[in-house]
């Protein structure tokens, strides 16, 4: 699931249980327009701009549902998996856009080429479970110049990656920006989402997030006060995949290049999942997206880590001849 | 009431892997041996066992010696030997041995080797009973195969609690051309397998929604059927993918070969490059649709050497459509044409789109 290792601080636990007295309640709008307020600092836009959602994910489906009729919703092949279900499962008309090894890049002339009718375009980036980034500023401006393209890109790991295209979304109106509190804020459990969203998005999704829970909000408020650790735990992470990448290429595994907080990686030891799940080591095996030999591991505390590629070491030297 | 399952292995399968030889077919098999091969089956069929958890709901019959008896021992699942080897074992042992189990009413067939027994065991029951493929052989293309021994234990298991079976490929791999890393293969024909749905992403992803290979067919096909053009010939290459397609508009379709389709009507049956061009005297709008083959991604060139290239010339690359589900594609990293024309290969490549669902499509890169 690509968690931070490491749980909330201490003052943020705090704060989630004093919105646990408050549970009898519906919730108080005050803390959200709070954190609305926080949010949009962070992100650096105006806080009219600034949606709140159950978890990322939802409301990646709720983009879906709401701007979906008469549109052809494109997806980039593999993608976050929650987005390519619902895509699926609810979109009049998809397309997704096969990635392919070793690059797993995104042909810009080929994206432009099939944004000639009305389109919903939902780009992660960096991309799961490749790690890879897909869009850069030139290809955002180029996809916002088509005149009926909504582009919504989702940013989950933006703090690993540090790249984002917040900051132009007061000047298009038909660009959504996802992010999520989950991953680098420690934050998973709370399902803190919001998106950055331009005018043609405003209006559907302007109250989608007014019913999270008092315990969420007010650990997002805490978390977003004091982001310091927040960014401590980042570099370690960061610095924790340089490590385990080095580890795993001397094992003879490919690893891909990521901007996240976790390794897609290629063995020729299809079960590896399998295996290291007995040892203990959970692993993501990508096969509903990607050929199998694929895994997403995702970057643990030091210690995690040292048990991961001590496991797969093993699991390794038992299938040499 | 145990179910009865049979289960065969291929004691070389695999040998060649450990010392550099991709194979054991013919002459092969003994190169390996001088060079020092060890069994692998014993380690895979082993794996394979100690992962059933329906244990006391099978009852095995098994081939004699090393191409079964050998590796029950430890286990604890009840088990009958049925016929009788050599001590040096070949392809007709698999044969005729299926072919016993066959006789004797079993409801499934597990097989320990490689796409070489794969075939064998295509040749021996055909689709008469569904078979689980544990992988051990140096060559594993064919989609039968499950993608691990544990994964062919749960394919037992779901067996036994009562899955659907689906149909999955069988492929012929030139093991010459593969020992000089080229992959050729064709289609060689179809197995009934046990289909284990792929629980996607659970927890987070609520809308979880793995479909099975015959409702993503038959969503293929619907949409295929209601775009098609009633003056236009439609070419069907082989594959279960394109018989949905027939299904639904309830015709028949040879599986294996190339059916020609026209107004709702099968004009040709199995059809060569001679009836395609005679059929093109008489319609002038021609649609090929192709499926790609699971594992290595050919849509022309390998399995429809019907569609030659001045076929392919007088069709027009612009109109060749590509059918196939997200779960094979999902496995493929490209789709690959290999016509023998490298003039006409060329024509294909780049991007292509693929239909993966009703109004679901797929741009997938063509390489050569």
């Amino acid at each position: 699931m690509n968690e931070m290792p490491y749980p909330p601080a201490s003052h943020v636990i705090d704060a989630a249980q004093q919105g646990l007295a408050w549970m009898n309640r519906y919730t108080d709008p005050e803390p959200g327009e709070a954190l609305r307020g926080l949010l949009a600092g962070y992100c650096g836009v105006p806080r009219q701009q600034l949606v709140l959602s159950p978890g990322s994910d939802v409301l990646l489906r709720e983009v879906i549902h709401s701007f979906s009729h008469g549109r052809k919703v494109i997806t980039a092949s593999p993608s976050f998996f929650p987005t390519v279900q619902t895509a699926r499962q609810f979109a009049p008309e998809s397309l997704s856009i096969r990635l392919s090894p070793p690059d797993f890049d995104l042909n810009l002339e080929l994206l432009l080429g099939v944004l000639d009718s009305p389109s919903l375009l939902i780009i992660d980036n960096p991309n799961n479970p490749t790690g890879a980034m897909l869009l850069d500023q030139h290809t955002v401006s180029a996809i916002l110049e088509q005149s009926e393209t909504l582009l919504v890109i989702d940013e989950a790991y933006y703090e690993f990656s540090g790249l984002t295209f917040a900051a132009m979304v007061p000047d298009h109106a038909r660009l959504l920006v996802i992010r999520t509190m989950d991953k680098a804020f420690s934050l998973a459990g709370a399902r803190i989402g919001y998106g950055v969203a331009g005018e043609a998005f405003l209006d559907d999704l302007s109250l989608f997030g007014a019913f999270l829970p008092q315990a969420s909000l007010r650990a997002a408020l805490a978390a977003l006060e004091q982001p310091g650790y927040m960014r401590e735990n980042v570099r370690r992470v960061v610095e924790e995949r340089r490590q385990v990448g080095q580890a795993l290429a001397r094992l003879g595994v490919r690893v891909y290049p990521s901007c996240t907080n976790f390794l897609l990686v290629r063995t020729e030891a299809a079960d590896l999942a399998a295996r290291l799940s007995e040892a203990g080591v959970l692993v993501s095996e990508v096969s509903n997206q990607l050929p199998r030999g694929f895994l997403r591991i995702t970057i643990g505390t030091p210690e995690e880590n040292d048990t991961f590629v001590a496991a797969l070491a093993r699991e390794l030297s038992d299938r040499s001849p | 009431m145990a179910r009865s399952i049979g289960l065969i292995v291929n004691p070389v399968a695999g040998m060649g892997g450990s010392v550099g030889l991709k194979g054991t077919d013919g002459a092969m098999y003994h190169k390996a041996l001088e060079l020092g091969a060890e069994p692998v089956t014993p380690a895979r069929t082993g794996d394979f066992l100690a992962h059933i958890q329906h244990i006391e709901d099978v009852s095995l019959l098994v081939a004699p010696g090393k191409m079964g008896a050998w590796h029950m021992d430890g286990s604890a699942i009840r088990f009958e030997i049925i016929g009788e080897t050599g001590q040096a074992t070949s392809a007709q042992d698999t044969k005729r041995l299926a072919g016993e189990m066959l006789d004797r009413g079993i409801d499934l067939l597990i097989f320990v080797g490689g796409d070489g027994t794969a075939r064998d065991i295509c040749d021996a029951v055909d689709q008469r009973l569904p078979v689980v493929g544990v992988p051990a052989g140096v060559k594993v293309f064919s989609s039968v195969f499950a993608v691990s021994p544990r994964a062919a234990a749960e394919m037992v298991d779901a067996f036994v609690e009562g899955t659907r079976v689906t149909e999955q490929e069988v492929l012929d791999i030139d093991e010459a051309a593969f020992r000089e890393d080229r992959l050729a293969s064709r289609l060689y024909g179809y197995l009934l397998v046990p289909e284990v749905r792929r629980f996607l992403q659970a927890g987070k992803a609520a809308s979880n929604i793995s479909k099975s290979a015959t409702q993503s067919k038959q969503e293929i096909a619907a949409y295929v059927v209601e775009e098609m053009d009633p003056g236009t010939l439609y070419l069907l290459g082989p594959g279960t993918t394109l018989r949905s397609i027939t299904d639904k508009m309830a015709l028949t379709k040879t599986l294996l070969g190339v059916d020609a389709v026209h107004a709702g009507y099968t004009v040709g049956r199995d059809v060569n490059e001679g009836d395609m061009l005679s059929l093109f005297e008489r319609y002038r709008r021609r649609e090929i649709i192709v499926t790609p083959i699971g594992g290595n991604g050919f849509i022309l060139g390998r399995g429809s050497k019907q569609f030659t290239p001045e076929v392919l010339r007088r069709v027009g690359s612009d109109k060749v459509r590509v059918v196939a589900t997200c779960a094979k594609v999902s496995q493929l990293e490209c789709l690959r044409v290999d016509t023998g024309d490298a003039a006409l290969d060329d024509m294909f490549r780049g991007y292509i789109e693929v239909t993966v669902g009703y109004r679901e499509k797929m741009l997938m890169e063509v390489r050569c």
